[in-house]
């Protein structure tokens, strides 16, 4: 016969008035559990967008590192950076690109240090589609864009080989290989569109092709999502550009030739947008200073947040502790006859006090599975309501779904979602005992002092 | 001569209502020999209760000394005192003080449960004990599914749980029917002739205390009347014994 047996028993004798205490304690615990829950997921989320952002820059060093060679030559206004335009615009076509023809493919060649020259023809599909986006201050807008990208890709063996051209992440049949013609390679999202597969024939621009191989779209890099790619004399024709490219990869043949090759390109092509491995650097540092920033701003919310989290925790502890304060208040009081037998009979004020110490503990416990129960279901809605919401892309205009880079990062981390693990109860169950033995000091205290003679109270 | 259990010298003790000070007990003194029965009876206010407190050390007196086995417990601090209640006295109340939520053999084990003892001996001897007061075969049932009777059973059991040195019975037959009253003092008094157990009673009940071997009579905190046996004892203050050969009476409280 422990005094532990003896707790339960207590609780368990009035159980309308037990239970609506814990259910009022359960309450209040619930919400310590879903702050440090919402705060968790805050910091994960906090963590992997930065983890993200790491990846995103490294993957991009070492795209730059292994193109040390490359410049990249565009016409001015074939850029893909922003495929989308607002609907009241002329559609896109072929009419609104400039391209550069075979003769300044061949000198661009000829030019001293010039390794390879892999001409692509970039266009835009005659098929469009709509869509309407939010942008920032809650303006809505269609914009019509071109339902996919139509790549024409130079099938040199010699360049398959040595220069990333093609999408690697082939997820059904094969990539594209030098003398095919009258087949493609299309993205999974498109082969979904299309309802087609490996060996089906699907028509572009009025022409008919042979889907050769489908590949998963990283949304990274220059492998754009939504494009077709064939055979650059295919694209040629399917587009009527004969002659015609869009983009130019020069390749040089040691890095220090790049700056002289691009002081020729640009000095004779005016018309041509030259990038080389020094821009895509800069690039990169811009974007790494974006990222810096906005990780910043995520981390200065979420110290904010802590802040307002620890100043609700205390008052849940606070409340906890009072709750549990004025029930073993009442619990002493209306003992009182009880308290003082059981020291007329021998128990010593320590036992008497633990006694009602391990009562309070064990109600503040139960009250913890309680708010376990309840924050489990409900400390999203909790975490939410007394939590600011930690988005860092609400914060910065500047990260807006169309940067390429960032976007699938944005999608891969989404608003964080507070979800309380096991440790995290663990620890909440472990803390809930804390306003038990907080509530209780003072009522047990008063209950050891209880004088045995009040054992003799006739009621 | 027969060795001393308890032992009251001078004990006053006062109470403050108010402004009024109360005298609940005013320079008695007592002594009980071990093995006696002793009944303590008196009429209401007459400081039974109190006395009763200042002997099982539920309350400290004003003044004067309480020696229970050779000790002066008057002076002693809660942190012993609760040893002494613990190991030396076993209380009996009016109203039975049974834990509720206990059944009869956890609450005989209660004054055990801070003793170093296996569980097991602990519970072998709160059944024991439970036979000992006629309740074998009831040790798992709850206070409410007892009779009155079978309640101060359990109490008894309890009260003898660590061997005391005395029993203290505060009206112990208080809240019995005629019938569990006369087996309640039996009870007693065949723990007494048996077991050789010291027991004193506060009674306001004379059949209840013609049980006894020696009957005192407090009035207004003193101890006015003593009958031993056949033989009252006239103790008015200060002076020394005088034969009598009537029953002390006493006014029955209304």
């Amino acid at each position: 016969m422990g005094a532990l047996t003896r707790a339960v028993r207590n609780l368990s004798r009035r159980k309308m008035r037990a239970s609506l205490v814990i259910i009022a304690l359960g309450f209040s615990m619930a919400i310590m559990i879903s702050i440090p829950a919402g705060i968790v997921a805050n910091q994960a989320s906090t963590q992997s967008l930065a983890e993200n952002f790491d990846s995103t820059i490294t993957n991009m060093q070492e795209e730059i590192n292994k193109t040390s060679t490359l410049i990249e030559c565009q016409t001015s206004s074939g850029s893909n950076m922003f495929p989308g335009r607002p609907s009241d615009m002329t559609p896109w076509g072929p009419g609104q690109e400039a391209f550069i023809n075979e003769t300044v493919v061949d000198e661009i060649r000829s030019i001293e240090g010039v390794k390879d020259v892999v001409p692509f023809l970039e266009t835009s599909s005659n098929e469009t589609t709509s869509e309407t986006m939010t942008g920032p201050g809650g303006r809505n807008f269609t914009i019509s864009r071109p339902l996919y990208t139509i790549t024409g890709v130079c099938l040199n063996s010699s360049f398959i080989d040595n220069y990333s051209i093609l999408p690697t992440n082939i997820t059904a049949g094969r990539t594209l290989r030098e003398g095919d013609s009258g087949v493609l390679l299309m993205s999974s999202n498109l082969t979904d569109y299309f309802g087609v597969g490996v060996d089906d024939e699907v028509e572009i621009n009025g022409k008919s092709f042979t889907v050769i191989g489908v590949y998963e779209q990283t949304g990274q890099g220059r492998i754009e999502t939504r494009t077709v790619y064939m055979n650059i004399s295919d694209a040629r024709a399917t587009t009527g550009l004969e002659g015609n490219s869009s983009t130019l990869d020069v390749y040089a043949e040691n890095t220090s030739d790049v700056d002289g090759i691009t002081e020729v390109i640009e000095a004779t092509y005016s018309e041509l947008r030259v990038t080389t491995y020094k821009d895509r650097l800069s690039q990169l540092q811009n974007m790494q200073t974006m990222y810096n920033e906005t990780l910043t701003n995520a981390q200065s919310t979420l110290s904010q947040t802590q802040a307002i989290a620890t100043q609700e925790i205390v008052v849940a502890v606070v409340a906890t502790s009072l709750i549990i304060l004025f029930f073993m208040l009442y619990t002493v009081r209306e003992r009182t006859k009880e308290i003082g037998t059981l020291k007329a009979i021998g128990f010593s004020n320590w036992n008497v006090m633990s006694q009602f110490m391990l009562e309070g503990m064990l109600l503040s416990l139960i009250a913890g599975v309680v708010g376990i129960a309840i924050g489990s279901v409900g400390a999203p809605v909790l975490s939410g309501l007394l939590l600011p919401s930690i988005n860092p892309f609400s914060s910065s205009d500047r990260l807006q779904p169309n940067f390429p880079s960032v976007n699938p990062v944005a999608q891969g981390v989404g608003i964080a979602t507070a979800v309380p693990d096991l440790q995290l109860m663990l620890l909440a169950l472990v803390t809930a005992v804390l306003p038990g033995a907080l509530g209780s000091l003072y009522p047990a205290w008063r209950a050891s002092r209880t004088r045995p003679a009040e054992a003799m109270r006739y009621e | 001569m027969s060795e001393i259990v308890l032992k009251a010298e001078h004990v006053s003790r006062a109470f403050t209502m108010g402004k009024r000070e109360i005298q609940a007990l005013s320079d008695l003194n007592l002594q009980v020999n071990k093995g006696e029965f002793v009944a303590i009876m008196g009429p209401s206010g007459s400081g039974k209760t109190t006395l009763l407190n200042a002997l099982g050390c539920l309350d400290k007196p004003s003044n004067g000394r309480v020696i229970l086995d050779e000790v002066d417990v008057s002076r002693l601090p809660e942190k012993e005192l609760y040893k002494i209640r613990r190991d030396k006295i076993g209380f009996i109340f009016q109203t039975f003080n049974l834990l509720p939520y206990l059944n009869a053999v956890e609450n005989v084990e209660l004054p055990m449960e801070n003793m170093k003892k296996p569980k097991t001996e602990k519970r072998k001897k709160a059944r024991e004990l439970l036979e000992l007061v006629g309740l074998a075969g009831r040790e798992e049932h709850r206070p409410q599914k007892l009779s009155a009777g079978e309640q101060q059973r359990v109490a008894i059991a309890r009260a003898m749980a660590n061997d005391p040195a005395i029993i203290l019975a505060d009206e112990p037959t208080g809240n019995l029917d005629t019938k569990n009253k006369y087996e309640i003092v039996r009870l007693l008094a065949n723990l007494n002739t048996e077991r050789g157990t010291t027991i004193v009673m506060v009674t306001h009940d004379s059949h209840v205390a013609s049980r006894t071997e020696r009957m005192l009579l407090l009035e207004d905190g003193k101890i006015t009347k003593e009958k031993q046996g056949t033989h009252v004892v006239k103790r008015a203050s200060g002076k020394t014994k005088q034969n009598g050969q009537e029953n002390v009476v006493t006014r029955e409280e209304p």
